[in-house]
């Protein structure tokens, strides 16, 4: 489903070229729950953005359920981002004026689902996440994981090929964490392709897959088998 | 994405800055209202001079014969110009008359119970009744065969009804006029009988009148039109036919209301005022635009995180596009439609001193409408464009 090939991306700052990652080379398929470690500054979010189609690589070559991503033209990466695509941010990045429902609405909207179907969809995911008696609330009237909870019913609203989470229990309390965790797990189960950021050991030891970034290169991929 | 969604954003956003929102439309408010205004002056000046020149409103024009002003004594009433029966036959052939109405008046002198009554008297023929909408209080109207068997029937109005017979019966009573007697056959109420009853007036068939004064010749014409844009065209065309008849010893010429002299003098008092209130709207309109554009610069950069996320989530650049730019033309059509109220309100005072009939046409409300909408796309356009152009990335990670 996702194929990276050969990904380099270089930030230029003055007259100097700034390599931030070396030779990706990853294969992602369906159903697989994958976290992504390495210290800070290491690439990792620079390598989420890259595979959530909002940031480009400097070269390589990145294929996504068959399109060919670096070709794609704006309009073609608005709707692979709608369609394929459910971020879930460290900062929930809710907008603050619309309410828990109208905010997991708005991918729909963009989908062009027509208002009652997206209504239907945002409640049921909603319901999903346990938020059912607090949709229209405002984000301010959340609390963090709360917040968290309405983004992953935002993220898993279109029904996406997968979830890019960069450090989603970054911001929130281990109980909280915990909580988003489990339903990543659950999610994860009905068979949500997830791929996660974290800094956290037992965060990450929630996935079957964890892939290792040192210095913008891959150190380590393993799969573990739990028992 | 539909429209209707794009307005709810836009919506929220503006209502989440209210009094930004509202400083930002002053300009905009000022400007419409001022052309508003503007343009219901103009209209308004525009219809006073058509009511004037349709004096009573129901497509009739008079025509007048004006005597050259160096010589005083062209006025003598006895040499007062008329309109002889050939005139009369000319006039009915411009296509766009549809009546001419031909009066003579004289005032009399009735003798009445040993009392002198000064009486008005009025000759008129069928087509006076087409046009004049005569209330009748007692009795009947003069009819197709009093005016062609030239009956001696008079009608009288309350006044003189009132002055001549205190009012006891009147219908059947007999009445002498220059030695000819005229029965009364009704009553009709006085146009202008405000305060207490009007003068004494009585009408007869114009038939009769060179039984009573010795000359078929017409006094006054009037013109009825079939409508009310060829009043002007008919006028013309009968002045010009009338002075191309006339005799050459006759020092005058013959007018309908001079149209051209009003309309200059009007546009004179219009011009002054279009410049100044002109000059206004343009400077409060480009003002006004600026700051549009301006606030709509400082939303965009406000909610470039936003920006991001709506990309993140899939809107294309039109999305984002049309969404600042319904944000834009709502926030003008907003200002606009206040400014037109305002601009309604200044043309109604303007009229209300001027005394011309206040005139907010549909159409400038929808053009003032229009015009506010496309004031939002022109001072959107650039933000929006920016706002749209933005990569997700950088959207989403501005602080
Ligand atoms: N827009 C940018 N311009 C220049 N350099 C950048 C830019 N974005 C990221 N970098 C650099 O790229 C490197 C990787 O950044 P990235 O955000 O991917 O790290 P990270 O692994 O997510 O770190 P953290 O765990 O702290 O979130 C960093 O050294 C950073 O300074
Ligand atoms: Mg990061």
């Amino acid at each position: 489903m996702i194929s990276l090939k050969n990904i380099f991306k270089s930030y230029i700052q003055g007259d100097l070229d700034v390599p931030v990652l070396h030779d990706i080379n990853i294969e992602i398929n369906r159903g697989e729950f994958v976290s992504i470690m390495g210290p800070s500054g290491s690439g990792k979010s620079t390598l989420m953005n890259i595979i959530g189609c909002i940031d480009r690589p400097t070269s390589g070559e990145y294929v996504l359920n068959g399109f060919n991503i670096l070709e794609s033209n704006e309009k073609k990466l608005s709707m692979i981002r709608n369609q394929f695509i459910g971020f879930v941010f460290q900062h929930f990045h809710l907008l603050p004026r619309l309410n828990a429902l109208e905010n997991v609405e708005l991918p729909l909207i963009y989908g062009g689902i027509s208002k009652k179907e997206r209504r239907k969809r945002a409640q049921e995911v909603l319901a999903k996440v346990g938020l059912a008696d607090r949709m229209d609330h405002l984000p301010n009237q959340l609390s963090g994981g709360q917040k968290q909870r309405v983004a992953i019913a935002r993220a898993i609203a279109t029904n996406p090929s997968f979830i890019l989470a960069d450090e989603p229990t970054g911001a929130l309390d281990s109980k909280s964490g915990e909580q988003i965790m489990n339903i990543f797990t659950q999610l994860n189960k009905e068979g949500t392709t997830i791929i996660m950021v974290t800094h956290e050991e037992e965060v990450a030891a929630y996935t079957p897959r964890c892939i290792l970034l040192r210095d913008g290169r891959i150190t380590s991929d393993m799969k573990r088998v739990f028992t | 994405m539909s429209w209707m969604e794009s307005i709810k954003f836009a919506l929220s956003s503006i209502l989440a800055h209210k009094l930004r929102s509202a400083l930002t439309m002053l300009g905009i408010i000022i400007g419409v209202g001022s052309i508003v205004t503007i343009v219901a002056i103009g209209q308004g000046g525009e219809a006073a001079l058509k009511s004037q020149f349709a004096a009573s409103g129901n497509n009739t024009i008079e025509i007048n014969f004006i005597p050259d002003s160096d010589d005083p004594f062209a006025m003598i009433t006895d040499e007062l110009p008329v309109f002889t029966e050939d005139n009369i036959f000319q006039l009915r052939k411009i296509p766009e008359v549809k009546h001419v109405i031909t009066t003579n008046s004289s005032m009399e002198m009735l003798m009445v119970n040993e009392q002198s009554i000064s009486t008005q008297v009025l000759g008129v023929t069928d087509e006076f009744f087409a046009v004049n909408s005569i209330e009748m209080k007692r009795g009947r109207k003069l009819n197709e065969a009093d005016f062609s068997q030239s009956n001696n029937v008079i009608m009288i109005n309350d006044g003189a009804a009132q002055e001549l017979f205190k009012d006891s019966k009147v219908i059947g009573q007999i009445l002498e006029i220059k030695g000819q007697p005229f029965e009364v056959i009704g009553v009709y109420k006085s146009a202008g009988g405000l305060f207490g009853l009007s003068t004494p007036e009585i009408i007869m068939p114009l038939t009769l009148w060179p039984v009573l004064y010795g000359t078929d010749d017409i006094q006054s014409v009037t013109l009825q039109v079939k409508d009310i844009s060829q009043l002007e065209l008919a006028g013309t065309k009968a002045a010009k036919m009338l002075n191309d008849a006339k005799s050459p010893e006759l020092e005058g010429k013959y007018e309908v209301l001079n149209l051209e002299e009003l309309q200059k003098s009007m546009a004179g008092i219009t011009k002054i005022m279009t410049m100044i209130i002109g000059g206004i709207a343009s400077i409060s309109l480009l003002v006004g635009g600026v700051g549009v554009m301006n606030i709509m610069l400082v939303s965009v950069t406000e909610r470039t995180r936003e920006i991001g996320i709506r990309k993140a989530l899939g809107a294309t650049r039109g999305n984002i596009l049309l969404q600042f730019l319904i944000e834009s033309m709502m926030l003008t059509l907003f200002g606009g439609t206040i400014g037109i109220t305002f601009g309604a309100a200044g043309a109604y005072f303007v009229s209300f001193i001027a005394k011309w009939p206040p005139l907010v046409s549909i159409e400038v409300i929808i053009g003032a409408i229009l015009f506010s909408i496309i004031l939002g796309i022109i001072f959107g356009i650039m933000p929006a464009n920016k706002a749209a152009k933005m990569e997700p990335i950088d959207a989403l990670r501005y602080e």
